[in-house]
């Protein structure tokens, strides 16, 4: 390729080796790639190469100290799959055990929990600072996007609740950049309200985040109601307890949310 | 004599013994001096000359031999036959502390391979001597790998395969003279005996660059890679970028094209001719070369011509042997479950079979076993585990079998109408996509690592609800089903993110519950489709895996990659159940047979295997394609693969026979997506060059010669009837196909990106 302008003596030569190695389409920005990486390469393989011929004490690098660069980072960052003879032997290995017999349906077929993405990948701030807890009230972390002003009146109690919960939150949220407060309503608990916020918030947000990006955990459903008449570091437990995902067994309750049901 | 007592011991010893052969022994090779410790000395490669009987007195001589004995001694060792390594070290006068693990790379040769034989010409003996494997039970197994793993020797520590076969300066000349003698032969030979060309001259390259003899080397490629076939030249390529002995051990698939057999299907008389005339020379240095690298599987007959050998050749390992195509393939389909439909359908009268009038039974398709005795080519209903039928399923299949008699019945004077889904902006990110069976929802994966999920129907994607708020619905009201799904989170895209590389392969699973994706890196993602979250990583593949798909009855999925290997997965099992090992390049494509008892991989390597999942063999070898497969449909009746590759041509092959039936050329450009109609009739072909074409699969399946002699000898004579076949050309504006779906009532849809 021609272009009006000269193009640098190395691009010129990287353009002739992609067309003796028969590669005929590609993006212009190939040629930068590959001039990178190149460039890239044989500077850590003679730094290397130095580091060898010092420690050899010689004054010189020279082609036994690349050779020795050369397969040290060959073993390192080019890693080639296993020969074939090793995976035969593999292979011969796995096939002789027998198809494993398939239990009759005892829910969707996944390996032990150990081995899934289900379980919680975070873990709630321990909270020192006790919260005189509200007998029958109930409160209700809500949680209103985009908008950090307050709401005026929150419901507070019984099923009602969760039902203005899920109302108040629209569309699916997708995060990125949007802000959200969590709002502990009931003005009984102004006090706590400080650290029940603290107790959520991380929660929310780091639950939020994670079902966003999908990263592993099963999006920990958020809007979950949940009772804390008793104190916060129960409530703690129940949160924990109760956020372990069970959703393919969607019908189990958390063992403590029973007691506080709305 | 010596020699008894290590015979007594194993099979594995009698190996041994048989190992300490001077070269000299070896009737009539003329085996040079500068023997690089190869642990077989030419063990037969074409089921000729001989294993020379046990000598247990080896001279300890050149250092190599002494190497060749301590890797004996250490796999003695390791397989603690303490006795036979005690009298080994004796006889052969080893020093007791000689047993420095050589490992891979000992004398600084890459990694050690033995000139396997491998080959199953029955000489047991022989393929063990190639097993230097450190279980004592593959001492058992091998006579019965060698039936089975008939194209791989078995790797052990010791030293590689490339002795100096005389003067390096030669080689030019043998190779010309080769040249001379087969364009010198009658017009019938010469086309078989040209077949030899290119794995010699490859051989014969390595060898010299093996030998660090590079200028030769170079000489030699100038001189020679224009004679050979255009179809290697992608290969030719990659060699020439090979000078010296230190690129070659980067270089995994020229490592196994080392060690593997190139297999070359001649006819006997041609087979004599060649045979005479090197053996008449002076320096047969050719024939050794044939004898340790090549495998000639020689068949009674006539010779075949150049369009047919064309036709079969171009993979990297040459073609299949016949022993390769031999085992029994259970093709027919399993019988499906009877289902009765509800009373109040209004389908049309369906068969009684048991006589009884209230009772409709369910129209089965004309696939469908009607009669109640086994299908003698079907596998048994319980030749693999598979997964029962849960409610859900039945009445899955009660819509199918609905839907199939509402099916268009597609014909070459009926073809289907195509509906194509076009990704606008994904900017050649687009990289994968699948489509749920009753073309409900559309997947794609994306460079991006991300996959996306959409709805092609009009009802939205939802999620369920929390677990709390399932606390609150009523369970036993009768649309439960629709209660567990959260209004507030329907949307027409969902998209999943976790991956952390392009996304190459996507596979829906029957029961639309969960989402398969396979990436750059590594791992294959089991999502949930009724939470649009992620549930499992498998991790196995260290390498890029390149396609995944579930098995028509879920549960088992396979995925194929960049190691080489394809795994068989379970969705409850952490671990591969089975691994697939014998592609010599990486595997580009995986597919489940419709009685998910079979897993066809095609490969880079330019051949399609199809595997057995109960036992993990490869029952069937198909060579032809000249370049990476990358799109591999069974039959809807099980007995037909069709595969295409970047060559643009598709292949259709008989499974039960394991011959090549069609050829379909047409395509410009790579082939990515194949589909056959629900009943069989059409095939669609999707491709680079941004056409849909549908084939008569009909007709090219109708008149088959599977005589006996076909199938003894492979021979196939393919019709040059690709215009005949094809029914339609559609093209696209500058959008590549990438996927094809029949939908049940058999309209196609098409799937790319547009890319301007």
């Amino acid at each position: 390729m021609s272009a009006p302008k000269t193009i640098p003596k190395d691009a010129q030569v990287m353009i002739q080796i992609l067309k003796d190695m028969g590669v005929t389409e590609y993006e212009p920005r190939v040629i930068n790639q590959m001039l990178e990486f190149t460039y890239r390469y044989v500077t850590t393989i003679i730094e290397d190469a130095k580091i060898y011929a010092t420690h050899a004490k010689k004054s010189s690098v020279d082609a036994d100290d690349i050779k020795l660069a050369i397969q040290c980072r060959m073993d390192q960052s080019f890693t080639s799959p296993p020969p074939r003879d090793f995976l035969l032997e593999v292979a011969r290995q796995k096939n002789q055990s027998p198809l494993p017999l398939i239990k009759p349906y005892t829910g969707p077929r996944l390996p032990p929990d150990r081995y899934c993405l289900t379980a919680p990948n975070y873990r709630l701030k321990s909270i020192q600072k006790k919260v005189a807890p509200s007998v029958g009230r109930i409160s209700v972390p809500r949680l209103s996007v985009g908008a950090v002003s307050s709401r005026p009146t929150t419901p507070t109690l019984g099923t009602t609740s969760v039902q203005s919960v899920s109302t108040k939150v629209g569309a699916p949220v997708s995060l990125t950049g949007q802000r959200f407060t969590v709002q502990i309503p009931p003005p009984s608990q102004m006090t706590t309200t400080k650290t029940s916020k603290n107790q959520f918030f991380p929660l929310m947000s780091a639950g939020r985040c994670m079902r966003a990006a999908g990263s592993g955990c099963l999006g920990v459903n958020l809007y979950r109601v949940l009772g804390c008449s008793k104190q916060d570091s129960d409530t703690r437990s129940e949160l924990t307890s109760c956020l372990s995902p069970q959703l393919h067994r969607p019908l189990q309750r958390c063992p403590t949310s029973s007691s506080t049901r709305l | 004599n010596e020699s008894a007592p290590q015979e007594s011991e194993s099979n594995q010893i009698v190996s041994c013994s048989k190992i300490h052969i001077p070269s000299n022994h070896l009737g009539g090779f003329n085996r040079s001096n500068a023997n690089d410790g190869r642990l077989l000395s030419s063990s037969p490669g074409a089921g000729t000359g001989g294993t020379a009987t046990g000598n247990n007195k080896p001279a300890p001589g050149p250092p190599e031999e002494q190497q060749t004995l301590l890797a004996v001694l250490q796999f003695l060792k390791k397989s603690k036959l303490a006795e036979s390594a005690e009298i080994l070290r004796r006889e052969a006068g080893l020093p007791e502390d000689a047993l420095d693990p050589k490992g891979t790379d000992a004398s600084g040769s890459g990694p050690g391979l033995a000139a396997g034989s491998g080959q199953v010409d029955g000489v047991d003996a022989s393929s063990l001597l190639s097993r230097v494997t450190v279980s004592s039970s593959a001492a058992a197994q091998a006579p019965k790998k060698a039936a089975a793993g008939e194209d791989q020797p078995d790797v052990s520590v010791v030293l590689s395969a490339y002795s100096q076969q005389g003067d390096p300066s030669l080689y030019d000349a043998y190779y010309s003279g080769l040249k001379r003698f087969i364009e010198s032969v009658l017009d019938c030979h010469r086309a078989e005996l040209s077949q030899l060309f290119y794995p010699l001259f490859v051989h014969m390259y390595l060898e010299l660059v093996y030998n660090n003899n590079e200028s030769v080397a170079k000489a030699f490629f100038e001189k020679f890679s224009g004679d050979q076939e255009c179809y290697y030249e992608q290969d030719l390529r990659i060699l020439s970028s090979l000078t010296k002995k230190e690129h070659m051990k980067g270089n995994e698939t020229l490592l196994d094209f080392r060690t593997s057999k190139f297999v070359l299907r001649i006819s006997r008389d041609s087979y004599q001719l060649l045979k005479r005339h090197l053996q008449e020379r002076q320096n047969n240095q050719i024939w050794n070369i044939i004898q340790e690298h090549l495998y000639i599987d020689i068949f009674d007959g006539m010779p075949r011509s150049k369009s047919q050998i064309d036709a079969m050749s171009g993979s990297l390992a040459g073609e299949a042997r016949r022993e390769a195509n031999k085992a029994k393939v259970f093709y027919g389909l399993l019988k499906e479950p009877e289902i009765e439909l509800p009373l109040d359908d209004e389908d049309e009268e369906a068969e009684n079979e048991e006589g009884k009038p209230k009772k409709k039974k369910p129209k089965k398709d004309s696939m469908g076993s009607k009669s109640k005795k086994q299908d003698p080519n079907a596998p048994l209903q319980t030749r693999i585990p598979l997964p029962e039928l849960k409610d859900s399923d039945k009445l899955d299949k009660i819509m199918y079998m609905k839907e199939s008699t509402k099916r268009i019945r597609l014909g070459s004077d009926n073809l289907p109408s195509i509906c194509f889904y076009t990704f606008l902006n994904a900017y050649q990110g687009l990289t994968a996509v699948d489509v749920t069976d009753d073309s409900s929802l559309i997947a794609g994966g994306f460079a991006d690592s991300t996959v996306r999920v959409w709805s092609v129907t009009p009802k939205k994607l939802r999620k369920v609800k929390s677990a709390a708020d399932l606390n609150l619905i009523d369970k036993e009201s009768d649309d439960v089903l629709e209660r567990i799904m959260d209004e507030k989170t329907a949307s027409e895209l969902k998209i999943l993110y976790g991956h952390s590389g392009p996304v190459y392969g996507i596979s829906f699973s029957p029961d639309r519950n969960y989402l398969l994706s396979s990436s750059e890196d590594g791992t294959i993602r089991l999502w949930s489709l009724q939470t649009f979250t992620c549930l499992v990583g498998y991790k196995g593949h260290n390498y890029p895996v390149w396609d995944t798909q579930f098995s028509p009855y879920g549960y088992y999925f396979v995925s194929g990659g960049h190691d080489r290997v394809a795994r068989l997965w379970a969705t409850d099992h952490y671990q591969p159940l089975r691994i697939f090992a014998g592609h010599l390049a990486d595997i580009t494509c995986t597919r489940f047979h419709p009685n998910s008892n079979y897993v066809a991989t095609g490969s880079s390597d330019r051949t399609i295997r199809l595997w057995d999942v109960l036992n993990g063999n490869c029952v069937r070898i198909f060579t032809g394609h000249k370049g990476p497969i990358h799109a591999l449909a069974f039959s809807p009746n099980g007995k037909f693969l069709a595969s295409g590759a970047t060559d643009g041509r598709v292949l259709l092959w008989d499974i039960g026979h394991g011959l090549m039936v069609g050829e379909l050329k047409g395509h410009t450009d790579t082939i990515y997506s194949l589909r056959f109609s629900r009943d069989g009739e059409i095939l669609a072909s999707g491709s680079m060059d941004n056409t849909v074409r549908l084939w008569d699969a009909m007709k090219a399946f109708d008149d088959l010669e599977t005589d006996d002699f076909t199938a003894a000898t492979g021979h196939i004579h393919l019709q040059d009837n690709s215009q005949e076949l094809l029914l339609g050309t559609y093209m696209t504006k500058s959008t590549p196909v990438l996927h094809l779906h029949f939908t049940r009532r058999n309209l196609l849809l098409a799937a790319g990106a547009y890319n301007p």
